[in-house]
């Protein structure tokens, strides 16, 4: 019974796919904007 | 170390074991004990991931590396991030659909034992192996730079670990991990505060990037496609993808954090928190190592940074070591009036004086290097010791040198903190291997609940002496890291390729899985030993080969049989 609770609750608790995907697209722009940014860093202090 | 440090130090370790242990009313099922009931929020998952994965020698050894080579190992994270994308969509909501304990019980399900068996059985070895260099490396370094007898420091910092993740099992693990971070933060930021305060009174943090910059320690983008280079933004995005794939997505350590989440969005959650917040963690530890070399601009820095082997050479050839100390004296402070003169010049803004002034400072700054170059090979002639290399010693060293009474204590404890939060997650994560892969599976499959948790604690124990003993002689062989660290690169590729197998390609068979496994093992033994590659690549070289052999053998067996 106590498992079963468990499971219904994980069910309740998921969000949809396109959720994630959106969230997953801004990962990756973040990844790459915060490499860039490194870039812009390590450019403007080694000029 | 004075009073209040070792204050810090001992509040920490007491706080940590009490911390644990009262996590024990949680754990005494199958399930509390290895998987907290699967019932733990995202952000303390999350943390939990990101303590496990910081080890003690990561700590002191980055920042060492970032003062002597600058902030270039920043590139080995960049394929984190999409390795945690790849995971959440495929390892996460497999692994905890499945209701499985550990990675590699998923593979029976999917193939066969043999193939679950040989899995976690490599992933036991190496990993156990791997744990006892944990525990070796920030030992003989606290050994050496606080004079501490070697054997106690890892028995205190691995039987103390072993004892709270004995008894409270994976709650004691995660939420120990979590003020471990807090520790480990919280001192990174206050040795940052200081480092920085520490600088002359004309030099700002501004002038001191600069110089950083000019120095060449600022690269963070390597965009040369070099096999044999082992940082460049392609072995990071590549090498590195496939490195973090099978570390989070194949190694129990990892799998077992994401287990115990609440839910498979709280898994996932707490994966791409880590994605979200790595490079950026690992950009402040980089960023302070090369502070650590820019307050040495203004300030000498000891010659040798293991003080017992320069004391050793020291007194074995005292005149040399006398007339090195004086080269290396005057070279220093030739490149601090070069510096000074870099930053009034930077500051000015006339292009013509600021190159010159670079210039003068690149020479003199090249000049030091060989100063130190030259003791470190009087180092390594007079001591006999072909392999000795300090940059794991710098750090520290800065820290107890330059540091008031108090943060040195602090340090300490977060060395110990980043140290115990790696030790316990990989001893929880060897017993829960050892009990439900192999004790549960093949020798005792009906006991109870009470039974097995009992049986983990055994493991644990036993998994955390054989980690210290194992620290013990690691010390003494200092070959044996090289020889842990590429068994570990041996494993890692192979094994993700065996997921890929079981996730990704439908037609795979037990067979392929099981001997694509062993080829990939040996298609990397022999790159490594024919190949002149940097060991990231040997991750693509046994994830690829797995894979193809696997499949290839699965053509072999007649579609819609298993075997």
């Amino acid at each position: 019974m106590h498992t079963k609770e468990k499971i219904e609750t994980a069910d309740v608790e998921e969000l949809p796919d396109n959720w994630w995907y959106r969230v997953y697209l801004g990962v990756i722009i973040t990844t790459v904007a915060v490499i860039l940014a490194l870039g812009a860093f390590t450019g403007h202090f080694s000029s | 170390m004075r009073f209040l440090d070792w204050a810090v130090v001992v509040a920490y370790l007491v706080y940590v074991i009490w911390d644990g242990i009262r996590m024990t009313k949680h754990s005494g099922d199958v399930e509390g004990y290895f998987l907290a009931n699967r019932s733990l929020p995202w952000w303390a998952v999350g943390l939990s991931v990101m303590a496990t994965q910081l080890s003690a020698i990561t700590l002191v050894g980055t920042t060492g590396q970032a003062y002597s080579d600058g902030m270039r190992f920043i590139q080995f994270y960049y394929g984190l991030p999409l390795a945690m994308v790849i995971l959440c969509i495929t390892a996460v909501p497999f692994f905890y659909r499945a209701k499985v304990y550990t990675a590699y019980e998923y593979l029976e399900k999917r193939f066969d034992a043999k193939t679950r068996s040989l899995t976690s059985f490599f992933f036991l070895i190496s990993r156990g192996l791997g744990v006892g260099v944990v525990i070796a490396a920030p030992s003989v370094i606290l050994s050496i730079v606080l004079g501490w007898n070697e054997v106690t420091t890892i028995f205190v910092m691995g039987l103390s670990t072993t004892f709270y993740t004995m008894v409270g099992g994976v709650q004691a693990v995660t939420w120990t991990d979590v003020k471990q971070m807090v520790v480990i933060f919280f001192g990174l930021s206050v040795v940052l505060i200081i480092i920085l305060s520490g600088f002359p009174a004309d030099v700002s943090v501004s002038d001191g990037l600069h110089l950083a910059g000019a120095s060449g320690k600022l690269t963070t983008i390597d965009t040369s496609f070099d096999l044999k280079e082992s940082y460049t933004i392609w072995s990071g995005l590549i090498g590195g993808l496939f490195l973090f794939l099978a570390y989070f997505g194949c190694d129990q350590s990892q799998v077992q954090r994401f287990l115990t989440a609440k839910s498979v969005s709280e898994g996932r959650t707490s994966l791409l928190m880590s994605a979200f917040l790595k490079i950026p963690m690992q950009f402040l530890i980089l960023i302070i190592g090369v502070m650590v070399f820019v307050f040495y601009q203004f300030q000498t820095p000891p010659m040798i940074f293991n003080e017992v082997e320069a004391t050793k050479a020291a007194a074995s050839k005292p005149a040399d070591y006398q007339n090195l100390q004086g080269q290396y004296e005057a070279a220093h402070a030739a490149r601090e009036q070069a510096a000074m003169e870099f930053v009034r010049v930077n500051r000015d803004g006339n292009e013509a004086l600021i190159q010159a002034a670079k210039e003068n400072y690149l020479k003199s700054d090249s000049e030091f290097k060989d100063s130190r170059k030259n003791a470190t090979e009087f180092i390594k002639t007079t001591n006999e010791n072909k392999n000795f290399n300090d940059v794991n010693y710098i750090f520290p060293t800065f820290v107890i040198a330059n540091m008031p009474a108090g943060v040195i204590g602090l340090i300490i404890a977060a060395i110990f903190a980043a140290a115990m939060s790696s030790i316990s997650a990989e001893l929880n994560s060897l017993a829960t291997a050892t009990i439900i892969d192999f004790y549960r599976r093949h020798f005792k499959p009906e006991a109870t609940d009470k039974h097995y948790v009992f049986a983990g604690r055994v493991a644990t124990f036993f998994w955390g002496l054989f980690a210290c003993v194992v620290a013990m002689y690691s010390t003494s062989l200092g070959s044996l890291i090289e020889v842990v660290n590429k068994f570990g690169s041996f494993f890692y590729g192979s094994l993700l390729g065996v997921f890929i197998l079981a996730i990704a390609i439908p037609r795979a068979r037990s067979r392929g899985a099981f001997f694509g496994l062993l080829f990939g093992i040996i298609s990397v033994w022999v790159s490594s030993h024919f190949l002149d590659i940097a060991f990231l690549w040997f991750n693509v070289v046994g994830c690829f080969a797995t894979v193809t052999a696997g499949y290839l053998i699965s053509l072999t067996v007649r579609e819609g049989t298993q075997n």
